[in-house]
């Protein structure tokens, strides 16, 4: 222990940085504090949050580019496709391995994968892991009618063209 | 112990030698850890202790490994990028830069001028946070509990500020190949302007209670010291090289991205220890060059936010990534040191080898050379000062 | 017995029983109400010290703290033990159980035998005892054979680590305590708290041995420190440093055991600001006491005993004096508390000293600025008696 000098600053100085300290610490004490109740209330969350996944079912087109383009492969789906429709069996997302990157959402070309703002997915089961993102199993409800559509057009197209050529007696002559 | 003194006879040479015998004394063997309250993640420090005194340590890793390096072989380069957020996930801003630069130096494509802006604002605003966090745990560790919530309050505002711009608060995959994935929303860089201007009045606040505290600086001064000789044997980097005196950072003596620009520019000089109030290279060194840097980041972040661009912020890319074959090893300044990312590439879709230089991993050797004498205290002031992430040590 | 009318305890029962119930019998059933209350006392301080500390700790760290279980967390002492009474008890493999068991019960009736001369009010205490400065240093020490009693029990390197650590400062630094508080002794030259806490009446009730020797002040400062150093409070709190040693010599106890140990240093530290409300910062006087006082007499007592004109006397409870003694033990735990919450402030803002500092501080800083005191506070109290002429 060096000196009468070093002594007495030792002490002054433990005195006034406690002094210090305990100024700044007792004027967080006095102010109201930045912390919310979670869950009763909770903080904003903003647009770009990467939350859980929402699909726009009736963008999508069974393309398959965003289950390659995640690198754990945790999505898969299925769907049985009928001309230009299709009906729907299974979208689902296995959020034990989501590492909820975002690279599934870029690759989509009809943009209809997204991640929502919602965090919490609480369950006692694994199962309910592997998350269905469909809204509507099997086809959507218009596109029976768009089906039924396509397919009177296309018969009536056929008709309509068996309608052009002329009864075959008539080309035939003269 | 007793059958040798009854071997070597009976007799008071004898009774003597087995009283010796028996109260010879064992050094104890602590673990420290795998879990454990200050062992900065999942990592078992083995200490060799007589009593108080501290006679050998060893530090036993590999709990937190997850094959990040091997996974780079099997995933594309783009589907890379989440998993370099996660071998240092305190400064992940940095990791997804080393990763992307590598890759982007194989390719050889220029990075628009907007996301090199917005690249340095994020991976500096990053370093502050993990900063804060290196900064307020050392607080924990040496006893003083406040300065880590106040920290932390911080470290929360700058994560939101993250969560506004990539959607994440930690694990952000937001620099990617070839510029980033998307731009500020409106607003963002308004609020940076306000973070700069909060962070140095809260910084003032930290020196006071915890830098300046006479009790901290007689835990952490002299404790630990790290000589320049030693720190360069063992290939010491970031901060802790620079509190031993070695004036060394990368963003100015390699400098990539725009920082040659923004060193010319007299934007921030480099923090250097000079045991101001112990001997050079102690823990209180370390910590003040970490709460400088602090304020240093702020300044690259204003200079920034001052040159700031319009303009795209990713480049021309193809849609499936393919990279021309070749090596390439880009190193940058991690908050904890040197991160090194080599790459090689075959010209497929993926790399064939991801080798990643944690700076966790080497600054972590120098604790068999300084824990041998100090006190046990000091033990966890020194693990405390080096900062480690253990997810960078192990990967 | 040194001031008015005898014990509380004794006179109410004395005053509710009737005359026939022999006296071998009322002595020790005040004893054992005395008791009770004590130990209710400690119990109710505990539980609104765990409270207070964490929501002191909490604004400071700009969160909020327990909030959930009743009005801002108010019950979450109670909800803590109810959860402590209903944990597994566990020993662990290879502890000497006797000793695991003994310890805390050792701690904890250290500090409750220190306890004992702590006075309510004027005429509510359990004993007035002439040493009991004396009683409270010597009964707190005990605390610290039940702790490392702890850390040897408990079959672990941790725990023992924490247990010698305490020991060695403890020894440190009761010897500066001892020092700084021989001067408020001098100027009182009494270690009864009662009649300390009456020999500061005077100065409108402002006459605080704190005011009344300039050295009394930086006797409190080293007092308070050593106070710190005893209880294990931060920054000396080594034994139970949380990030070094997980918790020190307690870290194998669960349950209630652990609360005993929780409950000894809550109880320790309301001793100690006892102790300098008492000695330094005039214990149940207040100009509120002296005002009291002037109204009612010297010392009111709340038991009025009457003489009838047929000789017998009848028991009253006088309101004045009620009001009186309500006052004073009010007046004394508002200093208290005071005192309790300065050590917590001071938990929360300074980081851990290391244990050889913990030593040099003790002996080389305390001990001998505590002697100044002491030589300096004497010189100045024979001065003030005339230089023994």
């Amino acid at each position: 222990m060096a000196g009468p000098r070093s002594y007495i600053f030792n002490v002054v100085n433990t005195l006034k940085t406690t002094l210090v300290g305990m100024r700044i610490t007792g004027k967080y004490l006095m102010r109201k504090p930045i912390t919310v109740q979670y869950p009763d209330e909770r903080m904003p969350i903003p647009d770009r949050f990467r939350g859980i996944h929402y699909l726009e079912q009736e963008k999508c087109i069974d393309c398959l580019v965003c289950a390659r383009a995640c690198p754990i492969d945790c999505i898969e789906m299925e769907a049985v496709r009928h001309g230009k429709e299709l009906e729907w069996i299974s979208f689902t997302l296995d959020y034990q391995k989501c590492m909820f990157c975002e690279l599934c959402v870029y690759p989509c070309p009809k943009d209809c994968i997204h991640m929502g703002t919602e965090y919490a997915f609480v369950s006692f089961d694994r199962g309910d892991f592997k998350h269905d993102l469909l809204s509507y199993q099997g086809m959507a409800p218009d596109a029976r009618e768009r089906m039924r559509e396509a397919d009177a057009k296309k018969r009536a197209a056929a008709a309509a063209k068996a309608a052009q050529l002329p009864p075959g007696g008539e080309a035939l002559g003269a | 112990m007793s059958n040798e003194a009854s071997i070597h006879g009976a007799g008071e040479h004898a009774a003597q030698r087995e009283f010796e015998l028996e109260v010879r004394a064992q050094d104890m063997e602590v673990n420290f850890g795998p879990q454990h309250p200050a062992t900065h993640g999942v990592m078992r420090v083995l200490v060799r202790s007589d009593g108080e005194v501290v006679t050998g340590a060893q530090a036993h890793l590999g709990y937190l490994h997850r094959c990040a390096e091997k996974i780079g072989e099997n995933v594309e380069w783009l589907m890379y990028l989440p998993y370099t957020d996660r071998y240092d996930y305190l400064s992940a801003m940095n990791n997804n830069l080393g990763y992307s630069m590598a890759v982007e130096s194989l390719m050889g494509i220029r990075i628009p001028r907007r996301a090199e802006l917005l690249r340095v604002i994020c991976v500096e605003l990053n370093r502050v946070g993990s900063h804060l966090i290196a900064f307020g745990t050392y607080g924990m560790d040496v006893g003083a509990m406040t300065p880590f919530f106040h920290c932390f309050r911080e470290r929360e505002w700058m994560m939101a500020l993250f969560e506004k711009i990539c959607g994440a608060r930690l694990t952000y995959s937001y620099i990617r190949i070839g510029g980033l994935f998307n731009d500020a929303p409106p607003g963002w860089l308004e609020e940076v302007a306000r973070f700069c201007d909060v962070f140095e009045e809260r910084w003032v606040e930290y020196e006071q209670l915890l830098l300046s505290s006479h009790i901290f600086i007689q835990r952490t001064a002299g404790v630990g010291v790290l000589s320049r000789e030693m720190a360069l044997a063992f290939g010491v980097t970031g901060p802790m090289l620079r509190a031993s005196g070695v004036d060394w950072d990368l963003r100015r003596d390699m400098p990539y991205s725009i920082y040659a620009e923004i060193f010319a520019a007299g934007a921030f000089k480099v923090p250097l220890g000079s045991g101001a109030k112990g001997k050079l290279g102690d823990c209180w060194d370390r910590t003040w060059v970490r709460v400088m840097e602090m304020r240093e980041s702020i300044g690259i972040v204003r200079w920034c936010l001052a040159h700031m661009v319009e303009g795209p912020v990713v480049g021309d890319l193809p849609k499936v990534l393919r990279v021309p074959a070749g090596e390439s090893y880009v190193a940058i300044e991690n908050p904890r040191g040197e991160l090194g990312h080599y790459v090689v590439s075959d010209g497929g879709r993926g790399s064939i080898r991801t080798r990643v230089r944690g700076p966790s991993f080497s600054n972590l050797a120098v604790i068999e050379e300084l824990l041998p004498g100090a006190l046990v205290g000091d033990a966890i002031a020194i693990i405390g000062s080096i900062d480690i992430v253990v997810g960078e040590t192990d990967r | 017995m040194s001031t008015g009318e005898g014990n509380a305890f004794l006179d109410l029962l004395n005053a509710v029983l009737p005359a026939s119930v022999p006296s071998w019998i009322v002595v020790p059933s005040a004893a054992v109400l005395a008791i009770a209350v004590c130990v209710a006392l400690i119990s109710v301080n505990t539980m609104f010290s765990v409270w207070l500390e964490r929501k002191v700790a909490g604004h400071i760290q700009c969160r909020y703290g327990p909030m959930y279980t009743g009005w801002h967390g108010w019950l979450q002492s109670l909800a803590d033990a109810v959860k402590l009474l209903v944990k597994e008890d566990i020993v662990p493999r290879g502890a000497d159980r006797i000793l695991f068991v003994l310890a805390p019960a050792l701690a904890l009736a250290g500090i409750l035998g220190a306890m004992a001369a702590y006075p309510f009010a004027p005429h509510v205490f359990f004993a007035d005892i002439d040493l009991g400065l004396f009683l409270i240093l010597a009964l707190s020490s005990v605390t610290t054979i039940g702790i490392v009693m702890a850390g040897w029990a408990s079959n672990s390197k941790w725990s023992l680590l924490g247990a010698m650590r305490e020991a060695a400062q403890v020894i440190a630094y009761e010897v500066p305590l001892g020092l700084a508080l021989l001067v408020p002794v001098m100027i009182g030259g009494t270690l009864n708290l009662i009649e300390a806490s009456r020999l500061q009446s005077d100065w409108f009730g402002m006459g605080w041995f704190v005011f009344k020797n300039p050295f009394a002040l930086p006797a409190l400062a080293l007092f308070f420190t050593a106070a710190l150093a005893e209880t294990k409070r931060a920054p000396f709190d080594l034994p139970e440093a949380e990030s070094e040693l997980v918790a020190g010599f307690h870290t194998e106890y669960s349950g209630i055991r652990w609360s005993f140990f929780f409950m000894e240093e809550y109880t320790g530290m309301f001793l100690m600001s006892a102790i300098a409300a008492v000695f330094f910062l005039g214990g149940f006087e207040s100009p509120l006491t002296w005002g009291l006082r002037q109204s009612l007499g010297e010392d009111p007592g709340f038991l009025n005993h009457v003489v009838r004109a047929d000789g017998s006397t009848q028991t009253l409870i006088a309101i004045g004096g009620f009001v009186f003694q309500l006052v004073c033990a009010l007046t004394l735990i508002v200093k208290t508390m005071l005192g309790v919450f300065l050590m917590m402030w001071l938990r929360w803002t300074l980081p851990r000293l290391r244990v050889d500092q913990v030593m040099t501080m003790g002996y080389k800083y305390l001990t001998p600025l505590a002697l100044l005191c002491v030589l300096g506070g004497g010189l100045w109290e024979w001065a003030r008696a005339g230089w023994g002429s």
